[in-house]
């Protein structure tokens, strides 16, 4: 997968390009605003991450060129500016996500594989399936290797999430945001209690838990 | 020396334009009433000496010179106000009532009008000039006459009115120009009040105030107006140094911490002592633990700052009461409490979403922290009989004693018992800049009461003014 990252902080976007690349992106750098348009109208890339503060044209401008220009690249909006106001110019200009800065590493791949994951959903799916865990999104129904299960409204919301992002790391935060539609921060562990619930649901009874805890991320769900 | 600070003051230069239009109205206006009156007299003595001229022609032509020599003789002695003047061709007197010609060059002119000084000695002796007006004719005979008219008498009057109104406009512009003083003292004494808070605050005087007379005119209004930025303008400048005081005290003894592990690690792992895994894992959640209190300074300053939420938007309160409800109900029971709630549906309100969302998610961690296992936490959403919509968390936990309510909102205060509990003591903190972000306010309550053995609790109400 390939990633553009447009950032003018050179120290921040050389740690973000070695932790991506660590985790097996191929990555590409534009130090400002033109320099990113231009990078991102001849390379082909699966998710752009753009600053939303940079010299010569700043990230929203950046977002709004190219959508204009027809460039459909989902875009994760990197910015100091974390106010609700701000998030929502971002999403407005036609980015996909946003991340206020300073943000956890974690946090941030979890973005970009959901984020490049999403482009690839094209038809409207009736059944999710991830291993033995089936899901039927018109009955509302969940299967574990033939076994129903039972699940409240919130929880089925909360597996649809994670079998959409099947063996991808979410973060809380974007379980929060997601599946709750919040973007508050939460001071407990809120979500963990959530996430618990729905575990000893699916995983409950079996051998092979599903329902992974990524330390210092979040969690993840294996096939 | 007051005037020339007075000279510079915009009534004070509005009164002079005014006075300078006016003035120059008045002027028009005599000018055009002494050319109006002057011109009349002139006119009429005009008239009458064409119809004494006439009469005399006609003597002439009939009599010829002696005649009209005769009747010239007869007419000086009456009482008529009329001067003649009989002469040859060549200009020399034959006869009437003054010596001389007023007309000098007579050459060319067979007709000639004139304005003369006809000079007098009165009873005493002294000479008294008067104006008149004449007109010369030359006759068939070649014979030179002059008849005149004294119009001395009509132009004085018709000059006494002019001084009449001269003198009423130049009464009018001192006492425009007094009045003109007064109010500009007055309205300047207003402006220079107002001048002088801006320069103090300039200065740096926040504390500087407007003062307010009590008079409700538009110099009270601008006082209070100006009061109220001020106001707001210490507001957050206090807020923004407590928060910065804030910021430095609390981040400082985590900060070090972090740096002292950091250091002891890096000292360990040189010499092959200790995991510098978990100090740097160590080191990433107290990392993570100075961001959120960093961010949660940050919220609470930039709310009390702006003095209103960001983004309010209309919805139905008992959604986002749900919501929570929905979220925190499995926390409870995972500590062994019970969960139960009472919300009134289609309470509309307008706020900001996400802030209300964080305040009651503070309300309710703090109820879940505090109360012990087996407790019980209660969400409340209802329209007082003021018409504030209320959301309240009551739980059975300690409670806080009344005497440290009012100190718990603030900033970073923590009770000696909750110090063994995570927290920077700003959840509250943040609940209550949010309430007056929209409004509203909070207030804090003994629960339920002391039962079962456990404390009397602690309710949390949250009131925000409803829609409209």
């Amino acid at each position: 997968m390939r990633i553009l990252i447009i950032e003018d902080d050179l120290e921040a976007a050389d740690a973000m390009q070695r932790g991506l690349a660590d985790a097996g992106y191929e990555c590409q750098h534009a130090p400002d605003g033109e320099a990113g348009v231009n990078a991102a109208r001849d390379g082909e890339f699966d998710v752009l991450i753009v600053d939303r503060m940079m010299p010569k044209m700043n990230g929203v401008e950046v977002v709004e060129t190219l959508r204009r220009e027809g460039d459909g690249t989902p875009v994760l909006f990197l910015s100091a500016l974390g106010e609700i106001d701000d998030r929502v110019v971002g999403l407005k200009a036609g980015a996909d996500d946003y991340l206020v800065k300073p943000y956890a590493f974690a946090e941030l791949i979890a973005r970009v594989e959901a984020l490049s994951r999403r482009r690839e959903t094209g038809a409207v799916a009736t059944t999710l399936k991830v291993g033995e865990l089936e899901m039927n999104l018109i009955g509302r129904t969940v299967h574990r290797a033939g076994q129903e299960i039972d699940l409240q409204p919130r929880e089925f919301q909360l597996l649809e999430f994670m079998m959409r992002h099947a063996g991808q790391s979410v973060t809380r935060t974007m379980l929060l945001e997601k599946v709750w539609e919040y973007h508050f921060d939460p001071q407990t562990n809120v979500i963990d209690v959530h996430i618990s619930r729905l575990r000893s649901k699916i995983d409950k009874g079996f051998d092979r838990p599903m329902l992974q805890t990524v330390r210092g991320a979040g969690y993840r769900l294996d096939a | 020396m007051r005037l020339p600070r007075l000279l510079r003051t915009t009534p004070f230069r509005l009164t002079l334009l005014f006075l300078a239009l006016f003035a120059a109205a008045a002027a028009a206006f005599l000018g055009y009433i002494y050319i109006a009156t002057a011109g009349e007299v002139n006119r009429r003595a005009d008239k009458e000496i064409s119809r004494e001229m006439e009469s005399l022609q006609a003597a002439y032509r009939l009599g010829g010179p002696d005649a009209l020599n005769q009747t010239l003789v007869e007419r000086s002695v009456g009482e008529r106000p009329f001067l003649y003047l009989l002469m040859t061709a060549d200009g020399k007197r034959l006869s009437g009532s003054i010596e001389e010609s007023p007309v000098a060059d007579f050459e060319g002119h067979d007709e000639k009008w004139t304005t003369f000084t006809v000079t007098e000695t009165d009873l005493d002796g002294a000479e008294i000039k008067r104006p008149a007006r004449g007109y010369q004719v030359r006759l068939d005979g070649g014979e030179i006459l002059f008849v005149g008219a004294d119009v001395g008498e009509s132009e004085s009057y018709v000059m006494k009115i002019v001084r009449a109104l001269w003198g009423a406009g130049a009464l009018v512009i001192v006492l425009g120009l007094a009045g003109g003083v007064l109010i500009s003292r007055n309205v300047s004494r207003s402006m220079s009040g107002l001048a002088e808070v801006v320069n103090a605050v300039r200065g740096g005087d926040l504390k500087a105030r407007a003062q307010v007379r009590g008079t409700r005119d538009e110099y009270d209004e601008l006082a209070e107006g100006l009061n109220d930025m001020l106001d707001r303008i210490e507001r957050l400048m206090g807020g923004l140094r407590h928060a910065g005081d804030a910021i430095a005290h609390d981040l400082r003894s985590p900060l070090t911490r972090l740096r002292a592990r950091v250091e002891v690690a890096l000292i360990e792992a040189e010499s092959g002592k200790g995991d510098p895994l978990k100090a740097l894992e160590q080191a990433l959640e107290d990392t993570d633990g100075v961001l959120k209190t960093f961010n949660a300074v940050l919220a609470i300053a930039r709310l009390q700052a702006a003095g209103s939420a960001p983004d309010p938007t209309v919805f139905d309160a008992a959604d986002l009461a749900n919501d929570m409800a929905e979220l925190y109900e499995v926390m409870c029971e995972d500590k062994g409490q019970t969960f139960d709630s009472e919300i009134t549906p289609g309470l509309a309100i307008k706020a900001n979403r996400e802030f209300m969302a964080q305040a009651l998610a503070n309300i309710l961690d703090n109820a879940i922290k505090y109360t012990p296992e087996g407790g019980a936490v209660m969400l409340r959403l209802r329209r007082r009989s003021s018409g504030d919509i209320e959301f309240s968390v009551t739980d059975n936990g300690p409670g806080v004693p009344e005497a440290d309510r009012p100190r718990v909102v603030e900033r970073f205060v923590r009770l000696e018992r909750s110090r063994n509990q995570p927290g920077a003591g700003l959840g509250l903190s943040l609940v209550s800049a949010v309430a007056a972000a929209h409004g509203g306010r909070i207030e804090l309550a003994e629960g339920a009461g002391e039962y079962d053995g456990r404390g009397p609790g602690l309710r949390v109400a949250f009131i925000i003014p409803p829609l409209g």
